[in-house]
């Protein structure tokens, strides 16, 4: 009783977020589970069906696209974006003083945009013939690109927006790691004669490498569930998505297909479920990989 | 600051000290700055462009007729209630910052600088919810919702967001590197517990909060999918919600017109961004680091 | 004293009256949910006189309206219906009906149907009301707004590329030779017609009669025949070099088409008032005739109506009464006048100052050949992976991945495949 008594100030003051937490995500996250073995369109009793849900998502032609669609995405984006944020910071880093901030805000300008406003302008700057995009590959005298309806090219316009509005929010966290690093281990370098490659590779890198943790995981949990700039890029709704033969169908846009569209809410909680298991193993995967290199 | 060095090292003019390095690295911020900056600046020529003219006649590089650009505003102001979206995209943003900022940091507050049993299990188990899709949940939390009866009301909005996992794992993360010796030495003097965490730890998480509370702000704003199934009634749309009028697959209306309701939905976060922008990107400097 | 306590029982009295009356002189409030453009300008000053005119008959009754684009209709729909908070009276498209009645957001509006005066009754266009209704004595909507495809033609570039416009091609041997010659002056022919459901299903309307699409319920497979569809995708392979690249529900379609880019635009009447507007202030010369069949005589193009719908619930009637108000001939005509706008009331169609509208008669013509887009209506939702796959095939066959008969044999293996899944 003491020992209750003693520790309620504590649960008093979590009480309020876990509450809230428990009502809006708990329940949620369970009952969706609960679907997911039953055949439900939300409004109608559910019906049991077992893994069927699962077997028929996993059985289907969409499903596979979507996830090797995601697979090619996740393997291209989160790498290059990172390694264009790292490069925006080391640039930004080699100014000082007014225009160090000048251009680390700018870079920053898009993040602050909503991400339909993105997709909405980019939609437009990749259209053919009189998009921006086509227009200055017009003055070369390239001819007119489909960007968004070649299925050779779409992954990769999706990939550049995508790069357009993340690389600001990654450069900013990488420059803060890089004002960390104490300057004598660069003087250090130097007199032993290191180049200012040999630098990044030898100081900076190993030195950013709990900030390039933080930016990569974070990266790949919300390249895993890419939803509404594909979404937005391919003119998708709920009954006609993922563009061009399926060439930006995603996980969570054929999730939501076929919550909204076909009204088949336990396929759509089963097909959740697949996606929230791949994130966990790979952040998990993640996490192994730091502890492995962690130890000499 | 090599670039310092050799500068002062050398008595000659500024302009010969101007190495290829330094001539590449302007040339690629300037580049950088136009690849980010022009499709923002186009958007605004396609609104402030008199509609029809081909783009081979008038590439939209500059804005050519403000009334065109103007009429369009004042004709989706007058056929939208785009203010009063405004109002409720702002309502839903300040609600939403306000909860989290105070449920978030209660609760980091005890998951940071104290142990109590149940604590790490349940610490745990927030922290994976990050890694579930929205969409998974979004259905049972709108059936809870409507059960509330709060379909079509601001705390049905409101409420669901603000026990941000998100919110609490960067608290927490920041907490963790606050001073324990001060916890303490508020205590000694007789400060009951919660008192600690209003007149001590409040004030030290100050630069948390404000990155906390933008990014709360990036993320409500741009907020789509909820305000759309939780507010039906037209008159309580938020600013996502009417540009989706404008951006549906079967909307009528043409590019310009599509931008200009775009236009109107980025100028907030565009403004909140000039006027804080160090604040801004200071703050998510900090978070990131900490992690 | 005595005033006020007679003034007490007067109004007891007034209460106790006034619960004893029909249920429908209490106080009701019904949501009111249409598409976007419905609900802006003119369109919306013209629902709200409506609106009014009915409020004048039932006092008791407030009406909100709201306006939302195509998908939020359906989610809002569902949503709604999953917690019982439907609107009362909405408007949505005849092929997510089949969705609507599976979730209960439509219900069997037969007996409130049958107590409408026949004079009512008889207004509605038969086919379209046969849409609504699967067997007899089940009727699930009631049609309102519709459309028959036509071809918009942009006279200008149909000029420049040496074409006589005085005449509409006649065959599509005919619209083709055309195209070509468009794409010879170096405009675009028509939109990218693999891109969209509707617009698969338009190109097959131009080859295939309206018994071999959809779907046959009762032993789930697809009607089409491989044999004719390889013909169908033949088109596409045609068509590949000369189009846009942009779907045909593009805004940036209709940027081409404004700017004298693109000659043909075969879609809906709702892209008119964008073009007419244009021709207004650009000088855009542009007209629009029935899309041509393969044989002279015969024409393509799809049709399919938007319904009103009533949810089931203790405001059923009412809702129903005041559906059944807007879809009346006076408000259906003033609608008609207003939008130029095709509609599923027949009488309204016939009134001597609709029918003179040029956009309307066309409409009228185009619905009799047109081929229904998602038949049949209310036996069956689609799967989603029914139109992807056709959509796909098409995209693949026209990318020269598939020859068009590989691809026609394909395309009804996969779509046997997704319906017996």
């Amino acid at each position: 009783m003491t020992m209750n008594l003693r520790h309620l100030p504590h649960y008093l003051m979590v009480l309020p977020f876990v509450a809230l937490f428990a009502a809006f995500f708990l329940y949620p996250i369970v009952s969706g589970f609960y679907y997911s073995f039953h055949d439900w369109n939300a409004v109608t009793e559910p019906h049991f069906v077992g893994l069927a849900n699962y077997e028929r998502i996993v059985g289907s032609r969409d499903f596979s696209r979507a996830m090797w669609n995601l697979v090619t995405y996740v393997v291209i984006t989160v790498p290059l974006g990172i390694a264009v944020a790292f490069g925006l910071a080391l640039l930004v880093d080699s100014f000082s003083g007014f225009w160090s901030n000048l251009f680390r805000s700018v870079f920053f300008l898009p993040v602050v945009l909503p991400a339909f406003l993105a997709a909405t302008i980019w939609r437009w700057m990749y259209a053919p013939n009189f998009g921006l995009v086509n227009m200055v590959l017009g003055w070369f005298g390239y001819p007119s690109v489909n960007f968004l309806n070649d299925t050779d090219t779409m992954l990769f316009s999706l990939i550049a927006v995508d790069i357009w509005v993340s690389a600001g929010f990654n450069m900013v966290i990488l420059l803060a790691g890089l004002k960390n690093i104490p300057v004598d281990l660069y003087e250090a370098a130097r007199l032993d004669g290191a180049s200012r490659l040999q630098q990044v590779r030898h100081v900076t890198i190993p030195m950013l490498a709990p900030v390039l943790f933080f930016v990569m995981t974070y990266g790949l949990i919300s390249a895993l569930q890419v939803f509404d700039v594909p979404w937005l890029l391919t003119g998708s709704s709920f009954t006609n998505y993922g563009g061009r033969q399926n060439a930006l169908l995603f996980p969570v846009m054929d999730m939501m297909g076929r919550a909204f569209g076909s009204v088949r809410f336990g396929q759509a909680s089963a097909y959740g479920f697949i996606l929230t298991a791949l994130i966990i193993v790979v952040t998990a995967g993640m996490f192994g990989l730091r502890a492995m290199r962690s130890k000499p | 600051m090599t670039l310092a060095i050799e500068a002062t090292g050398s008595r000659r003019s500024r302009w010969s000290s101007i190495t290829a390095w330094d001539l590449c690295r302007w040339a690629m911020a300037i580049c950088v700055t136009i690849v980010v900056v022009f499709p923002i600046w186009w958007m605004v020529n396609v609104v402030f462009t008199e509609p029809g003219t081909p783009v081979s006649i008038n590439p939209r590089l500059y804005p050519t007729s403000f009334a065109a650009g103007w009429d369009k505003v004042a004709m989706i102001m007058r056929e939208t209630g785009y203010l009063h979206a405004y109002y409720m995209s702002m309502a839903y943003a300040l609600l939403t910052i306000a909860g989290v900022l105070l449920l978030g940091s209660m609760a980091a507050f005890e998951f940071a600088l104290f142990e109590f049993p149940g604590k790490r299990p349940l610490f745990g188990l927030i922290m994976l919810s990050l890694m579930v899709p929205t969409a998974v949940t979004i259905i049972p939390t709108y059936l809870l919702t409507a059960e509330l009866g709060w379909i079509n009301t601001m705390q049905g909005l409101v409420a669901p967001g603000l026990a941000s996992a998100f919110g609490l794992f960067l608290l927490v993360e920041f907490m963790k590197g606050l001073p324990k010796e001060m916890i303490e030495a508020a205590r000694l003097d007789g400060a009951r517990h919660f008192q600690i965490y209003w007149h001590v730890v409040l004030p030290l998480t100050r630069n948390a909060m404000v990155t906390l509370a933008i990014l709360t702000f990036m993320k409500t704003w741009g907020n789509f999918i909820w305000p759309l199934i939780v507010l039906s009634n037209a008159e309580k749309y938020t600013v996502s919600q009417v540009v989706g009028l404008f951006n549906a697959p079967f909307s009528h209306q043409t590019v310009d017109v599509v931008m200009t309701a775009n236009l109107l939905a980025a100028i907030p976060p565009l403004l909140f961004f000039l006027i804080f922008q160090r604040k801004i990107v200071e703050g998510i400097a900090m978070s990131g680091s900490k992690g | 004293m005595r005033s006020s306590a007679m003034l007490k029982s007067a109004t007891v009295l007034l209460a106790f009256a006034a619960s004893s009356a029909r249920a429908a002189d209490e106080p009701v409030t019904l949501e009111y949910w249409v598409y976007s453009d419905f609900a802006q300008g003119d369109a919306l000053a013209l629902q709200q006189t409506f609106i009014s005119e009915f409020k004048e008959k039932h006092p008791n009754v407030t009406i909100n309206i709201s306006g939302r684009g195509d998908d939020d209709l359906t989610a809002g729909q569902i949503a709604g219906a999953a917690s019982g908070t439907l609107p009362d009276v909405f408007m949505n498209g005849l092929a997510v009906g089949a969705q609507l009645v599976e979730v209960g957001a439509l219900s069997n509006l037969y007996p409130l149907w049958m107590e409408m005066p026949e004079e009512y009754r008889a207004q509605f266009d038969a086919d379209a009301l046969k849409s609504c209704m699967p067997k007899p004595e089940e009727l699930y909507c009631l049609p309102y707004t519709g459309f028959g495809e036509i071809m918009f033609r942009n006279l200008t570039v149909l000029e420049e590329a040496g074409i006589d416009t005085s005449q509409p091609p006649k065959t599509w041997d005919e619209w083709y030779g055309q195209m070509q010659a468009v794409q010879k002056a170096g405009k675009y022919a028509v939109p990218d017609q693999t891109q969209v459901f509707n617009s698969v299903a338009s190109t097959y309307a131009i080859v295939g009669g309206i018994d071999g699409w959809g779907i046959d319920f009762a032993a789930m497979k697809t009607k089409i025949d491989p044999e004719t569809y390889a013909k169908v995708l033949q088109l596409f392979v045609d068509m590949a070099p000369l189009n846009s690249g942009t779907s045909r529900n593009d805004q940036s379609t209709k940027d081409l088409f404004i700017t004298n880019q693109l000659a043909f635009h075969v879609v809906g009447p709702w892209v008119n008032p964008t073009y007419e507007q244009a021709a207004k202030e650009s000088g855009l010369k542009y007209d629009f005739v029935l899309v041509p069949g393969m044989k002279e005589g015969e024409h393509g193009g799809i049709k399919s109506y938007e319904i009103v719908g009533v949810a089931p619930g203790d405001h059923q009637k009412i809702a129903f009464e005041f559906a059944a108000y807007i879809t009346e001939k006076n408000q259906m005509a003033r609608w008609a006048k207003l939008l130029s706008r095709y509609n599923a009331n027949a009488e309204a169609m016939a009134d001597p100052d609709v029918a003179a509208l040029p956009l309307i008669e066309k409409s009228v013509q185009a619905v009799k050949y047109a081929v229904d887009v998602m038949p049949p209506y209310f036996e069956g939702a689609y799967p989603n992976c029914y139109r992807s796959i056709v959509t796909d095939n098409a995209a693949m066959v026209a990318d020269g991945d598939a020859s068009p008969e590989e691809g026609a044999k394909e395309l009804v293996e996969e779509l046997n495949d997704c319906l017996a899944n």
